[in-house]
């Protein structure tokens, strides 16, 4: 299992320093909501969800729908508007991955709209009887939305196949969370809607992997959603290109304290771990170099899916 | 006046699609929510993933009673009761639409989408566009719209432009108990997304509604629910009646209004109305909406845009007042357009 997560960890990081990398040498059209030293919640949560499990990702970085499985190739083609995305071509900076085959059905523009959409993608699941669980991922800017509250109520009551995993960097863009909770814990607002609030380390992808195990059998078991808390860092701005002129806790942006890749190369052989980095970095520049080769989306898409 | 002006209405051309549709007066008499509350039934009946949503929809059968009896039938998994919540009910039947089930939402009020705008116009309209079109959104949104009588500023609107104004929902307004049931249907079995405007002041208009489980209206083809020759009138909602109500007092002066209730505003049939003006060569368009920036600002200009050489008069426009709906049941009749105004408007419009 830790060599798994660890090939997760290394292939999202591997694409994370590339993205980073590229956009400051050669900028960007769109924005880039970067999400270095988050790694091992994105790799850890996903890995305990079944291939047809939902997901509904979160803006700081391509990690969720990577180790859901998607292609690195498509979710650069629509990280940089190219017609190989999964959109078609209409994509361009943080976009709406999809793939309804493997469960990944999309992002909102408005931040905190999953909660409710995924609440939906619940009751469909309990209906339908299909077993599937919805892992919605969000982070603790987004916890502030009444879209939470608003689904949390009536997905604990209904018992629905739901488990939300909040990605604490501690940061909603320019205001910290101090400033924002009046409690030091955001699991502790699960309390008040009967479901289970877990903190859980956000650097260590195994203890996160096991705190999805144990929500996502209780919600397949019918008992209902679990609200997981993933205490990590923002190690980059909110955008790339922010200053952070905010913040005087702002490191170089590089540095990744209580790195997840460090954490996990401590539990896998070391010579596995480099043949696995060194995979990810050529996989991540592959798909790059194939993506810049692309032709941008064509302009026939622009009125595309509106209508079936 | 027309330069010939026959004493009743020719017909010139063959009866549309959209007439035949319209039900024939042997059916059943039944009003209005009863007629969607029968196209509930049958389309649960008929596909099992259809299943509904909403404030106090089950036991109690909704506020104006309109699921009534569901409840029993098909169970609490099937008809869902609600917090006073919106924002899950628009966003969870969307999040519902796309993994495989399709959900039929009823908010309280139309009012109250406001409440649930991004769910509405953000999620439920482009959540297919923004993904690639690799996603659909089968549900329908429905919206008791209209005044009532006393309900207020909040509850007494008709917002059905703002569906217009947002590419990817169908927009559907019901002028009669058979159209609302088999407008309800095929918005029902519509893989796209619907905003089923429902008068809430015409819950108890009979009239005649076909049993058929299979009787259908289709999107998009408009109703002539009169025929004449002098001026083209489109109405929608409530004002079907009273247009239909003001034509009657005209046609004893000898002026011919046509009638045509559009049905669905998206899609909107312009050829139906665009006929009907090249021959009348007048319009007026009638709405409860607020007149500014209302459904037939889009209407009129379209038929200005079609039809401006077979026009003998500007194309006029009805429609609430700039103001807010006043909670007094007397002041609202008010700031909506009467019978009467529209006849001495239609009046007025032929004279020109």
């Amino acid at each position: 299992m830790e060599l798994d997560l660890y090939r997760e960890v290394s292939r999202i990081r591997a694409l994370e320093l590339l993205l980073n990398r590229h956009i400051e040498e050669h900028g960007f059209g769109g924005f880039w909501h970067p999400g270095l030293g988050q790694e091992a919640i994105q790799a850890g949560a996903v890995s305990a969800l079944r291939r047809d499990d939902y997901l509904f990702y979160a803006h700081r970085g391509l990690g969720y729908a990577l180790a859901k499985g998607m292609s690195p190739v498509t979710l650069l083609a629509d990280l940089f508007g190219r017609s190989g995305g999964s959109v078609g071509g209409k994509g361009g900076g943080t976009v709406h991955f999809v793939d309804p085959e493997l469960g990944v059905l999309g992002q909102g523009g408005t931040v905190g709209s999953s909660f409710v959409l995924g609440a939906g993608a619940g009751i469909s699941a309990q209906m339908l009887g299909t077993d599937q669980v919805v892992a919605i991922f969000f982070g603790d800017g987004a916890a502030a939305r009444g879209t939470w509250h608003e689904a949390a109520l009536t997905a604990s009551v209904w018992k629905l196949p739901l488990v939300w995993i909040c990605e604490n960097n501690g940061w909603a863009i320019s205001v910290p969370i101090a400033e924002q909770s009046p409690t030091e814990n955001i699991a502790d607002r699960a309390a008040a809607y009967g479901v289970p609030g877990v903190v859980v380390d956000g650097q260590d992808a195994v203890a996160v992997r096991e705190a999805t195990e144990e929500a996502v059998a209780r919600a397949r078991a019918g008992e209902g959603p679990t609200l997981i808390e993933a205490k990590t860092l923002r190690i980059r701005g909110h955008f790339e290109g922010d200053k952070q002129a905010y913040r005087e806790d702002a490191g170089d942006g590089l540095e990744v304290p209580r790195d997840p890749l460090k954490i996990l190369r401590e539990r896998v052989p070391a010579e596995q771990a480099d043949r696995l980095d060194a995979e990810a970095k050529a996989e991540a520049e592959a798909a790059l170099e194939q993506v810049l080769a692309m032709p941008p989306g064509d302009p026939g898409v622009i009125t595309d899916g509106v209508w079936v | 006046m027309s330069a010939e002006p026959p004493p009743t209405s020719v017909r010139t051309f063959p009866p549309s699609a959209a007439e035949s549709a319209n039900a024939p007066s042997e059916a059943p008499q039944l009003g209005y929510a009863r007629a969607i509350n029968q196209a509930l039934g049958e389309e649960m009946r008929r596909d099992e993933r259809v299943w509904m949503l909403g404030q106090d929809v089950g036991k109690m059968g909704g506020v104006f009673g309109v699921t009534r009896g569901l409840f029993d039938e098909f169970g609490a998994a099937r008809v869902r009761d609600t917090t006073l919540n919106e924002t899950f009910i628009v966003g969870a039947a969307a999040g519902a639409a796309i993994t495989g089930t399709i959900p039929v939402a009823e908010l309280q009020f139309a009012d109250f989408m406001l409440i649930a705008g991004d769910e509405v116009f953000h999620k439920m309209a482009k959540w297919r566009y923004m993904h690639g079109g690799k996603l659909s959104v089968p549900m329908v949104l429905r919206l008791p719209t209209g005044v009532l009588g006393g309900v207020g500023a909040e509850h007494s609107q008709s917002l059905e432009v703002l569906g217009m104004h947002f590419p990817g929902l169908k927009v559907v307004l019901p002028a009669t108990p058979a159209d609302a049931k088999g407008l309800l249907k095929t918005a029902i079995r519509d893989p796209n997304p619907v905003l089923f405007f429902e008068h809430k002041g015409m819950y108890r208009t009979k009239g005649p509604v076909p049993e058929d489980p299979e009787f259908l209206v289709p999107f998009g083809e408009a109703a002539v629910r009169r025929q004449g020759t002098d001026a083209t009138v489109v109405a929608t909602g409530l004002m079907v009646p009273r247009a239909l109500e003001a034509a009657e007092k005209l046609a004893a002066e000898g002026i011919e209004l046509e009638v045509i209730d559009p049905r669905t505003l998206v899609p909107l049939d312009m050829e139906t109305i665009v006929a009907s003006v090249e021959r009348t060569g007048r319009a007026i368009v009638v709405h409860e909406a607020v007149r500014t920036a209302g459904p037939g600002a889009e209407i009129a200009a379209r038929i200005q845009e079609a039809a401006f050489f077979a026009l003998d008069a500007p194309v006029w426009r009805l429609g609430a007042l700039d103001t807010s709906i006043p909670q007094s049941p007397d002041l609202e009749q008010l700031v909506i357009p009467s019978a009467a105004q529209i006849e001495a408007a239609a009046r007025e419009l032929v004279a020109i």
